[in-house]
């Protein structure tokens, strides 16, 4: 069952891909803004069958005091998988993989926020997943994005969570299970949609330059779409329910 | 409504509780409102959303396939955790469970357990070598009070629409899992000097100890527990058990009539 690369066939004659969507075309998004009462901002990205919740506490005392940084806040960041977010239960806690993934997605956030604002203080990001299906990280630094925008933290920017990658010697937009098992590469990157900067990036596989760029280009269309998502459900927290 | 203040907090409770009313404006027995949505995650066996006032939780539902106990052959097994993560609320920190969280998991647990709705002969796939264990695992994405009687109903709710995966694991099947009745949780939490029904946030953080009632479709209890620092007589239990009686049955509907959707 678990074969390596080549040995499941992802795309169709038509080269279309199983799920039918075209090379360059992203799964469905939504994205609700404040669905948790409990925090100070929070947001629901679903994102194909990813779905991905984000709350966000503070700004706060930073404590322990030795995590306080004089000129800036620190942002503390907890990527969870929930234990039926996947085919198999997982049990609960940090891992190697949740541990990393929150250290770069914070990493990530610190560079957008304007964290000089809030010296000695701390922002608590939370993103938790509850359905699992490829993309998870993508989908929470979305979610966290918005969670933060939700919570009234200023921002350089906001970041979009898009990743491509490679099937069959395709480059693709936005893989899905199958596609990230079975296929070659993957580029997952957050995106600033208004400075066209990057804040997160991480790959396996592999690609060549000719198809980073490609898919680096999918990227960049994926977050634009996704970016204008964002900002609609910001408005329809904001702007009395009106779409 | 900060921490520092709960002294003033609970002046504020005694005074609403002598008009006869909550910091909320309802009534001593009246709950907020609720809602419940089943099958709404999708690598969950069964699933439940629960939101009750600014409460929300999720319960999943995995199976996985295990050896039984020797000494119990031809029973699989079920086991219920919650887990109180810092997404629930300012309040929580990282860390490894928290007695809190274990005391939930565990109240919901007993409720679902001792009223016999799973027949754990039934989770027998091959005796004494292949069994199911049924995991509910509960999630807290918000507490705004009253997160046990949340987390119960969300625990049975995604049991109750849970689908053993038995083709995945190459052992038959698929097929709706047995569930024979649905315990229900109510919490009761003393606020200015008298029992309340479904606290807030607030009434919890100002108020003293909380009772949970599970009771079964007959009206049976089949799990109590007295949690925090407070005691209680026999006559104020008496009156919550016949308000819980009647919330249990309103919530059973509701469990129903989504299953009946």
């Amino acid at each position: 069952m678990m074969g390596g690369y080549g040995d499941v066939k992802l795309l169709k004659d038509d080269g279309s891909r199983l799920d039918g969507r075209k090379v360059d075309e992203m799964r469905p998004v939504s994205i609700q803004a404040g669905v948790l009462p409990a925090a100070d901002g929070s947001a629901m990205v679903t994102h194909g069958l990813n779905v991905a919740v984000a709350a966000v506490y503070g700004p706060m005392e930073a404590h322990p005091r030795k995590i306080q940084r004089q000129d800036r806040a620190v942002i503390d960041v907890r990527y969870n998988m929930a234990p039926f977010s996947t085919s198999d239960r997982i049990r609960p806690g940090f891992n190697r993989r949740s541990r990393e993934i929150s250290k770069v997605t914070a990493e990530s956030l610190e560079s957008v926020v304007l964290v000089e604002r809030y010296p000695r203080s701390k922002i608590r990001v939370e993103i938790e997943i509850l359905a699992a299906e490829a993309g998870t990280r993508c989908a929470g630094i979305t979610a966290a994005s918005v969670a933060l925008a939700d919570a009234g933290i200023p921002m350089r920017d906001m970041i979009v969570g898009v990743a491509s990658g490679k099937i069959e010697d395709t480059v693709v937009l936005d893989l899905d299970k199958a596609e990230d098992n079975y296929g070659q590469a993957d580029l997952p990157v957050g995106i600033l949609p208004n400075t066209g900067e990057i804040a997160f990036l991480q790959m396996d596989g592999d690609l060549s330059p000719e198809e980073y760029e490609l898919a680096m280009e999918y990227n960049f269309k994926a977050a634009n779409e996704i970016h204008e998502i964002m900002v609609e459900a910001l408005q329809r927290r904001y702007d009395g329910g009106e779409a | 409504m900060v921490e520092l203040v709960p002294a003033l907090l609970r002046q504020e409770l005694n005074r609403l509780a002598e008009e006869g009313t909550r910091i909320d404006g309802r009534e001593q027995w009246e709950a907020r409102d609720v809602s419940l949505e089943t099958d709404c995650l999708y690598n969950a066996e069964g699933s439940a959303k629960v939101v009750m006032g600014g409460t929300i939780v999720y319960a999943g539902v995995k199976f996985e396939l295990r050896t039984p106990w020797p000494d119990r052959p031809t029973q699989g097994s079920l086991m219920c955790g919650a887990e109180l993560r810092p997404v629930a609320g300012r309040k929580y920190e990282p860390g490894p469970p928290s007695p809190e969280s274990i005391e939930l998991g565990r109240v919901v647990d007993r409720g679902i357990r001792e009223s016999g709705c799973i027949d754990m002969e039934s989770l027998c796939i091959v005796p004494g070598e292949k069994v199911w264990g049924v995991m509910i695992d509960i999630h807290v994405l918000s507490d705004q009070g009253n997160i046990f009687d949340a987390c119960g109903l969300a625990a049975i709710a995604a049991l109750r629409t849970a689908v053993v995966p038995a083709e995945r694991f190459d052992v038959g099947e698929d097929h709706t899992l047995q569930v024979n009745g649905t315990p229900i949780m109510a919490s009761f939490t003393r606020v200015g000097g008298r029992f309340v029904l479904d606290a807030n946030e607030h009434e919890e953080l100002g108020g003293d100890e909380r009772i949970h009632i599970t009771l079964g479709d007959e009206g049976h209890l089949h799990s109590l527990q007295k949690g925090l620092k407070g005691v209680f007589t026999p006559a104020e239990f008496a009156e919550i058990f016949d308000v819980a009686q009647k919330r249990c049955v309103e919530l059973r509907k509701m469990v129903a009539k989504t299953e009946g959707n």
